[in-house]
């Protein structure tokens, strides 16, 4: 049986049309100046066709059915859950519907307007429809531009900053008045020791 | 037995047993007072950097796995899930970059302020090993998280020091291709490679630093700091405290702001392109692949110049950077000076512009 499923699998695989829309990340590639490849929506960095885990060649019969069921969302607000698209690419259909992401192959430039500034799946401060402009990925909080990521993350961690500022000024007064201390102590001792000889 | 004995002087000259007790080191020792008094402190942030380094490093240790299969996963792991593991991780690599600028600077600093006179040979010489042990450092930590871009960078420095071979005659020819396969522990990066580099990475590197970072701080201690300017200097400072309160101040606000950049800013978001998976010899290389920002002034002129110019220029420099303190041992501290700023305006240009003149002088985007 497993035998007769992976047959139809490596058929499927070699008779079916490998959907990949290369027009988003070209097009963000182009405005953002970064090497973007298929990660920006894809579970893996070449793209869906291959063996690689998150790519068609390596899903088995659950992730096929997952897969073919969110090749037939088309419309929006459909929770999509496609092994071979990453939560981002997921998030694009659930928020426009795979008919309206389609018609956006013609003008990717319009991507980010329909997804608007709502969704930021990696909270990192920077919306997934600004981190498709900028060329970065929406779902790592590593990867972002990164002085927005700096505006971003100075808020969020405010009072860490200001606890770790409070910390290593206390730590220091601390250090320096043991320090004076320590030259005192050994001045006095130094005094003691020339009166002892006189 | 003459030769023995100018030995057994010069040594007696720079390590003088009767200095070697906490009055002169800490409590007599003053430190000149004048324009360039701020290069003193570089010596000692460099060591707050290594300090960080090992500290963070350590940390990392708790998590990271040396194998191919799971050295990316761990460092993802680290990022991701440990509480605080990105922070840890940001400022190793954070302070890995500040360590290696603040080394260089400190370096041509002390050219300039013609800190190798006699009787601190031995702090120079120990100075030049520490740098390039810093920069194997470096070498060597790019290769851990195992990902595309530090595999292929890797392979790209390897592949220089195969390229010597061509210039060698007979036998030697083979031995740069023998030396690869000792480093990388066979014929092609693999897990052999990984383990080697680890090894290095954290535990021989950092023995040899604390050897001739011993050494290099008690000459240091020892001699005191050279007086840097030409001039007599009439105004001095104790060391103890004065000098040490404002060393450790300037620790405070470095290592805050390292700390602030640490958890605002990941290291990462400087990449090029994000990288989502480990390493993949059946992959095809990424583009623009190319190492860390300090090898910059080293990468760029080999990718333009012909190699055997690069090797004869290194061989010099090598030699050269030994022996400095014989070939500079008249010269004024001013001419000192302006070859620090030319060392210094090269390093920058390299390393802020050597992308553009290579395209430019290429013709390649």
């Amino acid at each position: 049986m497993k035998r007769f499923f992976t047959f139809i699998i490596v058929l499927f695989l070699t008779q079916a049309q490998v959907f990949a829309y290369p027009e988003f990340y070209e097009y963000s590639r182009k405005v953002s100046n970064r090497k973007t490849n298929c990660a920006l929506c894809h579970s893996h960095g070449d793209g869906p066709e291959g063996l690689e885990p998150g790519q068609i060649g390596s899903l088995n019969k659950d992730e096929m059915e997952k897969l073919m069921r969110a090749r037939s969302t088309f419309n929006l607000g459909s929770k999509v859950e496609s092994p071979i698209l990453n939560s981002f690419g997921n998030q694009i259909i659930f928020t426009l519907g795979k008919k309206k992401f389609l018609e956006l192959k013609t003008h990717p430039q319009d991507l980010a307007r329909e997804l608007g500034l709502k969704s930021d799946l990696d909270s990192d401060g920077i919306p997934d429809s600004v981190e498709y402009l900028d060329g970065t990925l929406a779902i790592s909080p590593e990867d972002g531009h990164p002085w927005k990521l700096f505006v971003s993350n100075l808020q969020k961690y405010f009072k860490h900053i200001l606890l770790a500022i409070v910390s290593v000024s206390l730590l220091l007064y601390g250090f320096i008045n043991f320090l004076k201390g320590l030259d005192l102590a050994a001045k006095v001792k130094g005094d003691n020791h020339e009166t002892k000889k006189h | 037995m003459k030769m023995l004995n100018t030995l057994s002087g010069f040594i007696k000259e720079r390590f003088p047993l009767e200095n070697m007790n906490m009055k002169s080191m800490l409590m007599k020792k003053v430190v000149p007072v004048h324009k360039l008094s701020w290069a003193y402190y570089l010596g000692g942030l460099t060591l707050l950097f290594f300090i960080i380094q090992v500290l963070t490093g350590l940390f990392l240790l708790f998590y990271y796995q040396p194998t191919v299969n799971e050295a990316y996963d761990s460092v993802k792991f680290i990022t991701e899930k440990v509480p605080g593991g990105a922070v840890i991780r940001n400022m190793h690599t954070w302070s890995s970059s500040a360590m290696i600028l603040c080394a260089i600077i400190h370096f041509l600093t002390t050219f300039a302020m013609k800190a190798f006179e006699k009787p601190r040979e031995i702090t120079w010489w120990s100075g030049v090993v520490l740098i390039f042990i810093t920069f194997t450092f470096g070498f060597s930590g790019y290769l851990l998280p195992w990902h595309q871009l530090s595999v292929n960078a890797t392979k790209v420095g390897l592949q220089f020091i195969g390229a010597v071979g061509q210039y060698l005659p007979g036998v030697l020819s083979e031995l740069p291709n023998k030396l690869i396969e000792i480093i990388q522990g066979g014929p092609s990066i693999g897990q052999e490679t990984l383990s080697r580099f680890f090894a290095i990475h954290i535990v021989i590197l950092p023995l040899a630093i604390l050897a001739i970072l011993g050494v290099h701080l008690l000459s240091v201690q020892l001699h005191g700091m050279s007086k840097g300017v030409s001039r007599n200097v009439e105004k001095t400072e104790p060391f103890f405290p004065n000098f040490l309160i404002k060393d450790f101040s300037l620790w405070a606000i470095v290592f805050l702001i390292l700390f602030i950049l640490s958890i605002t800013i990941p290291f990462e978001s400087f990449f090029p392109y994000p990288l989502t998976e480990p390493y993949n010899p059946l992959g095809s290389t990424p583009d623009g692949i190319k190492p860390e920002w300090y090898f910059f002034f080293l990468y760029y002129p080999m990718e333009l110049l012909p190699f055997w110019v690069i090797i004869v220029a290194m061989g010099v420099l090598v030699v050269g950077l030994f022996l400095v303190p014989r070939i500079f041992q008249g010269t004024k501290r001013k001419t000192l000076r302006f070859l620090s700023w030319l060392a210094f305006a090269y390093f920058v240009i390299m390393t802020v512009f050597g992308e553009a003149i290579f395209e430019m002088i290429k013709g390649v985007k």
